[in-house]
Parts: structure tokens; C-alpha cells; sequence
């Protein structure tokens, strides 16, 4: 499957810039050099140098502006030591279809690999889809093909999904006040795992859920989501934000999240295999708020609170930060702060007298001209309690780039940080970006 | 007999009623299949040039103005019908440089120069996530829980 992702890769790679001179074209493309030395206490030590090509085409305007390809998919090569998977190369198709716009309704139809977010459903699918509005208010959307496979599970032959999947949402509008959605998706029969840890907590990938949009008044919006999972016959997951703007320059929010662990996880054999012990039956539920200020057109502050409560511990998490924009956006910075206070048990190994509580300090600033750039990022995490003996893990990351032409940059990063894995840590990475569009208007993002 | 009348009806009056709705869906219109002006750099709010009436069905467009809020919990807009919207200002690819089924960088690796964008797991995330894991399991969930993603399972076993 591999060999055959990356001939497609490479031919449609191939293919981009011819394409680009018969329709309206995006081409993304960055071009990634890496090297790195890993010199750990205990083990040979290796030097990496792996070569990266991330490239997104978009060629819009066939068949009389209605069909339009869209393309994404990354493939690597080691120059030297294979760098990560005992392969010297890889890569992967995130999504390549083709898609028809009808002439009304926003009916579209695509087939291909695409991504299908529907109410509660998020899937990745080789197959077809189609969506459309309906008279009175109402919309249909609805998908099916093959399920996407992706790596095995340890210990099995499998990634625990089923080869089939299909599923949709319809949903129905009250003017520019109410959105109603039911969705649901049905997989085909999951694979048995061979590993008796699974018995009861992995099984089908089957939900059925409703999502909200309301705004009773233009200063007031409630959105959400509730699934439930038909074959544990509970209730997976229910999110729910409340937006107010008081003010025009006042954003306040409120949210409430209740996760089942088992209902939630029971289509995941990754995370079905992290349930502890036998207590399936665990939950997880937040709550917490955010307020942003908009101060004026340069500078924007927020502050955000959140508590967490699972049947092993409490948590909250609580901080706020600033925000700067010049006027032609050429200047942006940033700072911010955050601390997470946790009981014992969400310590990376939990005692009494153990602690998974942290500071977060960040701090950014980056200009951007028509002929160079340049990015700094500092981020800090201070450990209440050491881990593996060191009170903190930080990183300092430096960009700066130039533009050959608008479309075309190169740019380099160096990083030096220390953190409880690395007693030093030092990366660089060199980057060619390419970014063309043949389309007038619109934005290219 | 009668039954099976009954249902010859139904699926009649159901093939009735489907020929009226895609006949009356000509009558529905499109949204733009691109922004129709090139629009600035950074966050936008929309009522900044569109007047905030929202037309038929559609949503008013303050709610789609680009708040800090709006893009902590964009998923609540893309995945209700929004998509269509979403894509008339932002390719595909700008979704997939964070959401993606398996990745070689980190989103805020492949774009160091980028850092005012919200991006996922910056700095020694490999040490946090020991703990953002046993806080909020669910928040992995969303992104990692049927991705089996190599980086997971290599340690995950």
C-alpha cells in the first residue's frame, strides 16, 4: 500500500505544475531538511537526516468552474539512519478527491479520500459523498466507501477497524436562530483482537448523536453535541459552549464536557487498551470559561479557567495571555501564562506525595516583510514536583526566512531546549516553501 | 393486499414529495465558491464589510467572526453544515496542517515561523502529555483515538 501511496504521491507531484496552467491552481509545497543527533546515555549514537516533501494541490475551475482535484500528502527519505520507523522511506495521502459543485442548493459531491466532519461524526474515508440543502430549512449529507487503515495495534494483525463505513447527517434550520443536526455512522464489523485485555471494552465503531446551534439574540450562542454509542448502549460524549458578546469587543464563554470513558473509547483499540484495570465505567467531565477583550485594533488580552474531575483526581488549569498585531500584521507577539493544578494521581508516576502540577509561560514575536522574516518562540514548563529529577522543560525555537519571491521562501529554525528526556537539546531544520495561486481572488488559506 | 397498497402509496407520495423538494432546490442558492475579495492577513471578522442580517437559512455572520473563541472551538462550526462557508476563504490544506490522520512533524515544528498561530503540542510535549493524558483523556480522543498513530503505539503497547 505503501509503494502505491508513494508513486501516487510522486505522480501527482509531477502533475501539479502542468495543472497549474489549465484551471485556477494552489500549490502548496514545503520542502523539509532535518538534522539531528540523538546521543542519549546508553545507546549507540546515530545522526539523522531526513528529507521531507509536504505538498497540497488544489486545481479549481473545471468542467465550466463545477469540478475541482484537491490533493494533500507528505513522503519522506533518510539521508542517513532511518529516522523513525525502520523504513528509509515513507509516506502518506491525507486526502486526494475530486469534487463537484451543482449549480444550487450547495449540493457538492466528492469522491476520493477525503475527511467527513458531520455533527458528531469525524472520519477519514476512501469513497464518495454527497451533500445538499433541502427546501424548508432543512440539509442532507451522507458518506460511505472504505474505512482508512492505519498502524497496527502492538501484539495484533490489525488496527481494530472495520473495512466498511458509511454514515451522514441531516439537519434542519430556523432562519438565522436554530440549527438541529442528527447524524450517525455505521462501520463494518470490527476485527477480533487477539489480546483478552480487550474482552469488553473494544468492539464495533457505531454512534448515533445530535448537535445545537442557537442564538436566541445576536449577543448569545449555545452550540453542542451529544453521541451515543449503540453497542455499550450509553452515552459517549456531551459538549456544550455558550458564547456571549456583551460588548462588541467582549467575548465570554462557557463550556461543560461529560466523556464516558468506555462508551467514548470502545471503537479505539488504542485507547480502549489505557482503560484502567476493570473500571469501565469511568468518567470525565469539565467545566471552565474564557474572557477575551479586544483593547483595541493592536492588542487583545484573555483570561480562561477550567476544572476538570475524573475518578481519579481533580484538576484545574487556569492562566490568561496577551496578544499583539500591528496594523499591517507585520509585527505580531505574544505572551502568556498558565498554571495546571492537579491532585497526586495525575503525576507522570502517582504517590502521595507526588504532584502533576505545572507552570506554562510562553512568550512569541515574529515580523514578517516582503523580503524577510524572522520568528522567536520561547516556551517554559515548571514543574511543582522534579520529574526524572529536573524542575523544568523549555524550549527556545529561532526562524528566519527570506522571500525570493512572494511564493517563494526559504527559511531555517534552530532550537535549543532541556527538558527531563534531553539534558540539552538542539535542533535544526531548513525549509524551501512554495506557494502559488493562479486564482485572482480569494484568500490562498 | 391492503398492506401492500398502503405502501405502494407511501413510497408514491415519498416519490412525489422527493421530485417537489429537488425541484424546488434550483430555487436554493449558492454560496461563493471563493471569497470574492482577497482578504488581509491574519484573524478576520466578517462583519467588519458584511452587514450582520443573515439571509434564508444562513447563520448571521458575527458568529462566524474570527474571535479567539471562534478558533478554540472551530469544530463546532465546521463539522454543522458549515463547510461550504468554511471553504469559500480557506483551502483544505490549511485544515490539514493540524488535522491530519498520521503526520512526520508536529503542525507547530512544520511552521516555527508561524508562532501566533494556535497550534497543538509546542515545546517538550513528549514530557507533558504524561500528564495532559491522565487530565483530559478525551481531548487526545478527538484527534488520536482511531489514528493509531505510529508515534502512540510505538510507546502505547
Amino acid at each position: 500500500m505503501k509503494k502505491v501511496l508513494t508513486r501516487l504521491f510522486t505522480t501527482v507531484s509531477l502533475l501539479a505544475f502542468p495543472a497549474a496552467a489549465v484551471a485556477e491552481t494552489t500549490v502548496d509545497s514545503t520542502t523539509v531538511f532535518r538534522l539531528f543527533q540523538d546521543s542519549r546515555a546508553g545507546y549507540d549514537t546515530k545522526e539523522f537526516a531526513p528529507a521531507l516533501q509536504f505538498l497540497g494541490l488544489d486545481v479549481n475551475g473545471l468542467h465550466g468552474g463545477d469540478l475541482s482535484l484537491h490533493f494533500y500528502g507528505w513522503g519522506r527519505v533518510d539521508l542517513a539512519e532511518k529516522s523513525y520507523n525502520n523504513q528509509q522511506a515513507d509516506g502518506n495521502l491525507t486526502y486526494g478527491y475530486a469534487q463537484y459543485r451543482f449549480k444550487a442548493a450547495n449540493a457538492q459531491a466528492r469522491a476520493g479520500r477525503f475527511f467527513v466532519h458531520e455533527g458528531i461524526v469525524n472520519e477519514q474515508v476512501d469513497g464518495v459523498s454527497a451533500r445538499t440543502d433541502l427546501p424548508y430549512g432543512f440539509g442532507l449529507s451522507t458518506f460511505g466507501g472504505a474505512t482508512v487503515h492505519t498502524t497496527d495495534i502492538p501484539g495484533e494483525s490489525t488496527d481494530g477497524k472495520g473495512d466498511a463505513v458509511f454514515g451522514g447527517r441531516v439537519n434542519y434550520r430556523y432562519g438565522g436562530l436554530l440549527e438541529l443536526g442528527l447524524a450517525g455512522v455505521y462501520e463494518t464489523k470490527a476485527p477480533t483482537l487477539t489480546s483478552t485485555a480487550y474482552a469488553g471494552r473494544f468492539g464495533d465503531h457505531r454512534l448515533v448523536g445530535g448537535d445545537i446551534w442557537l442564538s436566541p439574540h445576536r449577543m448569545v450562542q449555545l452550540m453542542g453535541r451529544t453521541s451515543y454509542n449503540t453497542e455499550t448502549s450509553g452515552i459517549a460524549e456531551q459538549s456544550y459552549l455558550l458564547q456571549l458578546t456583551p460588548l462588541k469587543d467582549l467575548v465570554v464563554t462557557g463550556e461543560f464536557n461529560d466523556y464516558h470513558d468506555r462508551d467514548l473509547f470502545y471503537s479505539s483499540a488504542f485507547f480502549a487498551g489505557l482503560l484502567n484495570g476493570n473500571n469501565l465505567n469511568q468518567d470525565s467531565r469539565s467545566y471552565g470559561g474564557t474572557a477575551t477583550y479586544t483593547v483595541n485594533s493592536q492588542v487583545e488580552v484573555g483570561g480562561d479557567f477550567k476544572h476538570y474531575t475524573r475518578d481519579i483526581g481533580k484538576a484545574d488549569r487556569f492562566g490568561g495571555e496577551v496578544r499583539y498585531a500591528n496594523a499591517k500584521n507585520a509585527v505580531r507577539a505574544g505572551a502568556g501564562y498558565h498554571y495546571l493544578r492537579t491532585s497526586p494521581d495525575f503525576a507522570i508516576i502517582p504517590s502521595s506525595d507526588a504532584s502533576g502540577s505545572f507552570h506554562e509561560v510562553r512568550g512569541y514575536a515574529m515580523r514578517d516583510t516582503k523580503s524577510y522574516f524572522t520568528a522567536l518562540d520561547l516556551i517554559g514548563y515548571f514543574f511543582k514536583k522534579d520529574v526524572k529529577g529536573r524542575d523544568a522543560a523549555w524550549e527556545a525555537t529561532g526562524s528566519v526566512g527570506y522571500h525570493f519571491t512572494p511564493a517563494l521562501a526559504i527559511s531555517g529554525d534552530v532550537s535549543y531546549g532541556s527538558n527531563p528526556q534531553y539534558t540539552d537539546e538542539f535542533k535544526g531544520l531548513l525549509r524551501l516553501t512554495y506557494t502559488m495561486k493562479t486564482a485572482a481572488k480569494g484568500d490562498t488559506k | 393486499m391492503r398492506r401492500s397498497q398502503t405502501v405502494t402509496a407511501l413510497l408514491l407520495a415519498g416519490l412525489v414529495f422527493a421530485l417537489a423538494a429537488c425541484a424546488q432546490l434550483k430555487a436554493l442558492p449558492n454560496l461563493p465558491a471563493s471569497h470574492p475579495e482577497e482578504l488581509a492577513t491574519g484573524p478576520v471578522s466578517c462583519t467588519e464589510c458584511h452587514e450582520d442580517q443573515q439571509k434564508g437559512t444562513m447563520k448571521p455572520f458575527s458568529a462566524f467572526n474570527h474571535s479567539r473563541a471562534f478558533i478554540a472551538n472551530h469544530r463546532f462550526y465546521a463539522s454543522s453544515g458549515n463547510d461550504v462557508l468554511c471553504a469559500s476563504c480557506h483551502k483544505v490544506s490549511f485544515c490539514a496542517d493540524c488535522h491530519t490522520n498520521q503526520t512526520e512533524l508536529k503542525p507547530s515544528l512544520k511552521n516555527a515561523f508561524r508562532p501566533d498561530r494556535m497550534m497543538p503540542h509546542r515545546g517538550d510535549y513528549l514530557t507533558i502529555h504524561k500528564i495532559e493524558g491522565k487530565v483530559d483523556p478525551a481531548s487526545c480522543f478527538r484527534c488520536h483515538g482511531r489514528a493509531n498513530n505510529e508515534r502512540c503505539v510505538t510507546c502505547h503497547r
